[in-house]
């Protein structure tokens, strides 16, 4: 995955500069990060001890993790690995501000359309030596592999992606199938509605949770970044607005990040869910009636990002060598990458493993990959610099939040996030 | 530290309309000891307060992003603040904050001042009430949030009992609602500093002699009368200084907006200080979102030397 980076300049950092840069994040987050203090522990590792930065929270990611770990200890005498929990809205924040004091973990699980923005920021050492190395390195598609200036920092060990989560006993009651339009799909929600059971879950969270979320919603109506369209982003948001009116989707949704509405659908009572394939373990447990997937109900334009976590080594960690070894025993072998199959229905990035029986055999996997046939997109698009990333998922994630929650009409959302965006587009 | 005591003249040897002469000696002893204890706080203060914020300064009038962070700073002037400006976010976010002070303020004050007068008493009762009271005040914000995110979702405790007295036939849109958000997480900080507004009022009242209740009883002054005519012009000392205090609470709130809304529905609860930290710590814009907290630097400081010069008022009248 190529991410442009033209016209960022980039000096060698002094360190005056990291002590000024490292104090300034203290003054600024002091007044604005109150209390978000993390147990993130700013000292890369010692020897002995292989330091992990991550963001998850619920059980069966974190159970990868802890597997992971246990893998990489029991073949490692000695080692320790120390998975460290970092909230997820403070994970680059951190690593850059770790970077600016030349200290960090040893590996980072981060979101992998970050990429970017923690590679500017100095965070993630260079990867090409150990990729280009790597034997299996051939079984990864160029999608997974996180590439800025013709340098990789991170590979992905596995593609997440959104699909629709459905209440098999609802539609059953309520007499419809699964939908495969969106016409089909709003009918549904009807009936559900009439029903006496919510239509649907999402997340409309302002940021870029909110974003990964509207995405397949707006690329439907033809929206995109390589163009913006007011008018096709309009479409989508009032689309998602009519669903809020007509009490197939609450408006509290934009309270909610991801984790939320699946739980809400997992509870029972609610036809549908637009969610992802990792919270397959989630609906394994708390479930507890018949449910299935099937792709989103998108247009031709539609799309629908393929995203997951980024790994790769910190840019101060002391094992840097002992790292790489951690992600090619755990997050790029086949054996590992099944471990995410198994805890969570990950979609594994190496071939070989993705023919494995555990992706093959699932039947909720099948649609998540029929997906990344028909509608699956880089994220995040390759159009959009490495330094407005950012700036772009806050922006379409405020405008989604803005009209589900009627804070602006889809119209007013939809004009004022393309003003914005065309600026961004251009940096 | 023995030898000034050592050296300190006897007070038997001072006879009744004598004034002691004055040990140069000890003076300048004492004047070095000053300096000694000074230095650790003002070293401290120069390190983690007043360098930083020189630093904050010259980030606002500069670029940097997640790439120049680390590297080289170009001096940009005042753009950042035109940005901010010229974006509309920076306005909106003054007007949001503007209200939301006012609310905090209003409620935590008088929150404060009438638990305060109800648990002026002591006994059992009470002591208990200040106890938990002191518990809200010290939990953690986060942990604030969350509870209240909870009791004051559509299927939390607030909007079931609304909804099973019959108050209403929907869910109150607490947090989803652009002005009952903005109105949520309002309520909420003030909330949560009524508590230390509540003990600070309390040891005002606390003061007031029982005699003065005594002679107001024998008089046939009522319960509002002695409210109004003894408890509220003895706390009015404490208001001012409890005032600045809230003001600046709820000027640099953000951990609540945090939890509860993230800012929204859209940007509906962006006040400075989330908008500071959008703005550095989500678009990774150090300059603009410094150039923010500038804005929230400057409110501060000017509450600052109103406190500073209240404080001092105070103790030269006592």
């Amino acid at each position: 995955m190529s991410i442009l980076t033209s016209g960022l300049r980039r000096t060698a950092p002094r360190p005056a500069r990291r002590l000024t840069a490292a104090l300034s994040l203290a003054v600024v987050g002091s007044l604005a990060l109150a209390a978000c203090g993390s147990s993130a522990d700013d000292s890369a590792a010692s020897a002995d001890t292989l330091t992990v930065w991550h963001y998850f929270s619920d059980a069966n990611q974190v159970k990868i993790m802890t597997d992971y770990a246990d893998m990489f200890e029991a073949s490692h005498d000695g080692v320790t690995v120390e998975n460290v929990f970092v909230p997820y809205d403070q994970m680059n924040s951190k690593l850059i501000s770790a970077a600016g004091a030349k200290t960090g973990p040893d590996v980072v699980v981060f979101n992998g359309a970050d990429a970017g923005t923690l590679a500017l920021g100095g965070a993630l050492a260079p990867l090409d030596e150990q990729w280009d190395a790597f034997a299996d390195k051939d079984q990864f598609p160029d999608s997974v592999v996180h590439t800025i200036d013709d340098t990789t920092y991170a590979v992905q060990g596995y593609v997440n992606l959104l699909g629709l989560w459905y209440n098999a006993d609802i539609l059953d009651e309520i007499g419809v199938e699964a939908p495969t339009t969106i016409d089909e799909l709003e009918a549904a929600m009807a009936a559900a509605k009439d029903a006496g059971y919510a239509g649907m879950t999402l997340s409309g969270l302002p940021q870029s949770q909110g974003e990964w979320q509207a995405f397949p919603w707006l690329s439907t109506e033809g929206f995109t970044y390589d163009a913006p369209d007011a008018g096709a982003l309009e479409a989508g948001l009032t689309r998602v607005r009519s669903w809020v009116e007509n009490g197939y989707l609450t408006q509290e949704a934009v309270t909610w990040d991801q984790t939320v509405p699946f739980q809400k659908f997992a509870a029972g009572g609610v036809a549908f869910a637009q969610n992802g394939n990792w919270q397959m373990g989630t609906a394994a447990s708390d479930a507890d009636f018949e449910y299935g997937v099937v792709p989103l109900p998108l247009g031709a334009d539609g799309q629908v990002y393929l995203g997951g976590e980024g790994e790769g080594i910190g840019a101060f960690s002391k094992n840097p060598d002992l790292a790489w070894e951690y992600l090619a025993e755990t997050y790029y072998s086949a054996d590992g990458q099944l471990v995410a199959v198994n805890n969570v229905g990950s979609l594994p990035s190496r071939a070989d493993a993705g023919q494995d029986e555990a992706v093959t055999g699932n039947a909720l996997l099948q649609p998540f990959s029929e997906t990344i046939a028909r509608f699956g997109a880089n994220y995040p698009a390759s159009v959009i610099p490495a330094a407005a990333v950012a700036d772009v998922q806050l922006t379409v994630g405020q405008a989604w939040s803005a009209a589900i929650g009627g804070q602006k009409s889809p119209a007013d959302a939809a004009t004022s996030a393309v003003s914005t965006l065309d600026g961004l587009l251009k940096k | 530290m023995t030898a000034p005591l050592a050296s300190a003249p006897s007070p038997t040897t001072l006879t009744p309309g004598t004034r002691a002469p004055a040990p140069r000696a000890r003076t300048g002893l004492k004047r070095g000891n000053k300096l000694a204890f000074l230095a650790p706080a003002a070293i401290f203060l120069a390190l983690f307060s007043v360098y930083p914020l020189i630093t904050l300064v010259r980030m606002s009038m500069s670029a940097v992003n997640a790439a120049t962070l680390n590297g080289d700073w170009v001096f940009t002037g005042l753009e950042n603040f035109r940005t901010g400006f010229a974006s509309g976010e920076t306005t909106q976010a003054l007007w949001r904050t503007g209200l939301f002070v006012v609310v905090v303020t209003v409620v935590g004050m008088a929150g404060g001042l009438a638990a305060a007068i109800a648990l002026r008493t002591t006994g059992r009762w009470s002591g208990v009430v200040l106890a938990v009271m002191v518990f809200v005040w010290a939990l953690p914000p986060v942990v604030n949030g969350s509870v209240w995110k909870f009791l004051l979702g559509d299927a939390g405790l607030i909007n079931t009992i609304i909804l099973k007295t019959g108050l209403t036939d929907t869910a109150i849109p607490f947090l989803y609602d652009q002005h009952w958000a903005l109105a949520s997480v309002a309520f909420v900080n003030s909330w949560s500093v009524i508590p230390f507004n509540a003990l600070v009022f309390r040891a005002a009242l606390m003061g007031i002699a029982p005699e003065t209740f005594e002679a107001a009883a024998l008089d046939g002054a009522n319960k509002w009368q002695e409210i109004r005519h003894i408890m509220i012009p003895a706390a009015r000392p404490t208001t001012l200084v409890l005032f600045v205090l809230t003001v600046v609470f709820a000027f640099r709130s953000f951990d609540l907006i945090y939890v509860m809304t993230y800012g929204g529905p859209g940007t509906a609860t962006n006040t400075l200080p989330f908008l500071g930290y959008l703005q550095a710590f989500v678009r990774y814009d150090f300059g603009l979102g410094s150039a923010t907290s500038v804005f929230t630097v400057l409110f501060v400081i000017v509450l600052a030397v109103v406190y500073a010069r209240s404080i001092r008022r105070e103790e030269s009248e006592s």
